[in-house]
């Protein structure tokens, strides 16, 4: 750096200092990083997807399960309808958006298609603490779910139906065949498509 | 001229990348599920990147606001969006529709062709700044000047 660098205008804000302040920040933002890696929310999101959970597929034939939802027991071998299964964490903010639009496909194939909503989280609303029935409580009714939902403490429906993340999708034929698999936040036309398919195959 | 294009250019790219990194902060579980889905990164690396990547996005979009480093910022926002264009691409050829995150929660695209586009679209702006940096109103020409 010359003399003139030391009395600019910068005075001692020049490059050199700057990018030993880069290099301080970033460093220190990394380890930062590292640090907070393991707090509770962010270490859970970080493994919504169990990259073995690629069981099902679209054409297998769907794992049976058997659960009791807030509307009373679910058997997925006595549905006699197209199953609408949907995996879910009560801490997932997508899942939460996509509640609205789950509840209101509910209400448009009630009858011709069973829904029905699992947790397959081992944390709670919270993020951190050990998911409970009463977080699944606290989710039906701060976003006025309809549909049912059930608690599943040992993740069994979770570890054969998960896949991509939270929210996951299935969807079953009356032959328990699996006929849509999809994660995410997806949009009623590509749910109505899928479940229009299904019920005009049974048609 | 050439000066003069590459500073809209960096006030555009900078501009991104501050909203991209501003809406992240503070929401890193929901990025670091979205990261996750992606099924590219070993869970190890999620959480840190998921807490990092938006503190550098904020970082290198003020560098290019301001005209400072450019041309390290530059390449890093080429490098980054190269990444997230495979990124992106991969999850759409293997079937897996999971939201892109690039926006921070309240951004529900999910992983498509179009958004491979629009992250293709921005390296090239990137590598464009890289290349003719720093153009016009750049702290770097400042300090180039008194150096």
């Amino acid at each position: 750096m010359s003399k003139a660098a030391a009395s600019s205008p910068s005075g001692w804000l020049n490059r050199k200092t700057l990018v030993y302040i880069t290099v301080a920040v970033v460093v220190i933002a990394v380890g930062l990083a590292i640090h907070f890696a393991n707090t509770g929310a962010i270490s859970n999101a970080a493994q919504t997807v169990n990259p073995d959970a690629t069981k099902i597929k679209v054409g297998s034939t769907a794992p049976t399960f058997s659960i009791t939802s807030n509307a009373g027991p679910f058997d997925l071998a006595s549905v006699n309808t197209p199953v609408f299964l949907e995996v879910f964490a009560s801490w997932c903010p997508h899942c939460q958006h996509e509640v609205p639009i789950v509840d209101a496909l509910a209400k448009q194939y009630a009858g011709r298609v069973a829904f029905i909503g699992v947790s397959g989280s081992p944390y709670g609303i919270d993020g951190s603490s050990p998911e409970n029935q009463a977080d699944i409580n606290e989710w039906v009714q701060k976003l006025n779910v309809t549909y049912p939902i059930a608690f599943d403490p040992d993740l069994k429906i979770a570890n054969e139906y998960l896949q991509g993340g939270y929210p996951t999708i299935v969807m079953i034929d009356s032959n328990k065949v699996v006929r849509y698999v999809n994660s995410g936040e997806l949009t009623p036309p590509e749910l109505q498509t899928a479940l229009n398919g299904i019920l005009s195959s049974h048609s | 001229m050439i000066a003069r294009i590459v500073l809209v250019l960096r006030l555009a790219l900078g501009g991104v990348f501050l909203a991209a990194g501003a809406l992240k902060v503070g929401h890193a579980d929901v990025f670091a599920s979205e990261i996750a889905g992606f099924q590219i990164l070993p869970h190890p690396l999620i959480a840190p990147l998921a807490l990092l990547l938006p503190f550098l996005e904020l970082m290198i979009g003020a560098y290019l606001v301001l005209g400072l480093f450019t041309r390290f910022a530059a390449w890093f926002a080429a490098a980054e969006m190269a990444l997230f264009s495979v990124a992106i691409a991969s999850a759409v050829m293997r079937g897996i529709s999971t939201s892109c995150g690039c926006f921070g929660p309240s951004d529900k695209a999910t992983t498509s062709w179009p958004e491979v586009g629009r992250d293709l679209g921005l390296t090239l702006v990137s590598v464009i700044i890289a290349w003719k940096a720093p153009g016009a109103l750049a702290l770097d020409r400042r300090m180039e000047s008194h150096e």
